[in-house]
């Protein structure tokens, strides 16, 4: 039992911590526009960590995004993209062999970040202004998935052998 | 270490593809030359319905905003997507209820002003609408 409760504040612990990280990660590259590391963070920690912790963790971060910069109608969207990002990833863990495959999902997210906004933001302001929102991003959603395929086949792999290794040690010295 | 350079070049060179392509096919072409253009500023609740009329050689409607941004009272916010015009005729906008709509010849414009090209006697309307 006291095992379990120790477990339990561990998992609590760092769950607030990974949120930090994705949150700093996706602010230290904010002067970039959509180059981000947070779709990596989201694909490494659910295949470290798994989906329900990090799924916690998105939520987490959503929710510090309102606090940063007000409540927005992109945000709501927050909310279902990023649980979408690591169910996908949990869903496909089985299937995917390598880093080029998480590098493809994260890919195919990137060039699909603006038309799944659009289809958002099309509920409140009307398919018109949803058709011109993703117009408009097209050439941003064009860097977003390509650079998210660079940063996730670089960093992938050894970012997940750190955060495993990390892993064992936190929760062997419990 | 080969193997990924390979597929971050062909990923690069795909990007490159799609960039060229929205610039030939999707991103709106500016029109050279002078022409005759009509700018109307609709503030509803302030009374203000006012219409200027330019002749320009820019190609952008943005060009065009900037280069009389004094005279029409106007002032922009940069945000990632281009500019976004949030005041004019010196009515600033309340960011969380309100914005200025464009129609382009009684038509709803489909990109933001940086994206506007000019044509000759067209008439671009700024309508001060709730979000």
């Amino acid at each position: 039992m006291e095992a379990m409760k120790a477990m339990k504040v561990k998992d609590i612990i760092l769950i607030g911590i990974l949120s930090a990280t994705i949150t700093a990660g996706k602010l230290a590259l904010s002067f970039i526009p959509n180059i981000e590391i947070v779709t990596l963070l989201f694909i490494t920690y659910t295949i470290v960590f798994g989906y329900k912790k990090t799924l916690l963790i998105s939520i987490i971060f959503s929710t510090t995004e309102i606090f940063i910069y007000g409540f927005n109608t992109w945000l709501l969207g927050y909310y279902l993209i990023w649980p979408l990002l690591i169910l996908l990833t949990a869903l496909m863990k089985k299937i995917i062999k390598s880093e080029y495959g998480y590098a493809t999902i994260g890919a195919i997210f990137g060039y699909g970040f603006g038309f799944f906004f659009a289809i958002v933001e099309s509920f409140f302001y009307g398919i018109a202004y949803g058709w011109v929102y993703w117009l408009r991003g097209l050439l941003f959603d064009l860097v977003h998935g390509t650079s998210n395929f660079i940063i996730i086949l670089i960093l992938f792999n050894p970012l997940k052998n750190l955060l495993f290794k990390l892993k064992r040690t936190y929760y062997n010295n419990s | 270490m080969n193997k990924k350079i390979t597929a971050i070049v062909i990923v690069l060179v795909v990007a490159l593809l799609g960039f060229l392509g929205y610039r030939a096919f999707i991103s709106p072409k500016g029109v050279e030359g002078g022409k005759e253009v009509t700018i109307n500023i609709i503030v509803e609740k302030e009374g203000i319905d006012e219409t200027f009329k330019y002749n320009t050689d820019h190609e952008f409607l943005i060009e065009l905003l900037e280069e009389k941004q004094e005279e029409l009272d106007i002032s922009f916010e940069e945000f990632d997507l281009g500019k976004m015009v949030t005041g004019m005729m010196g009515y600033e906008v309340d960011p969380t209820s309100e914005y200025f709509h464009i129609y382009i010849n009684g038509e709803d414009a489909m990109t933001g002003v940086g994206e506007i090209p000019l044509n000759n006697e067209d008439i671009y309307t700024f309508e001060l609408k709730n979000l």
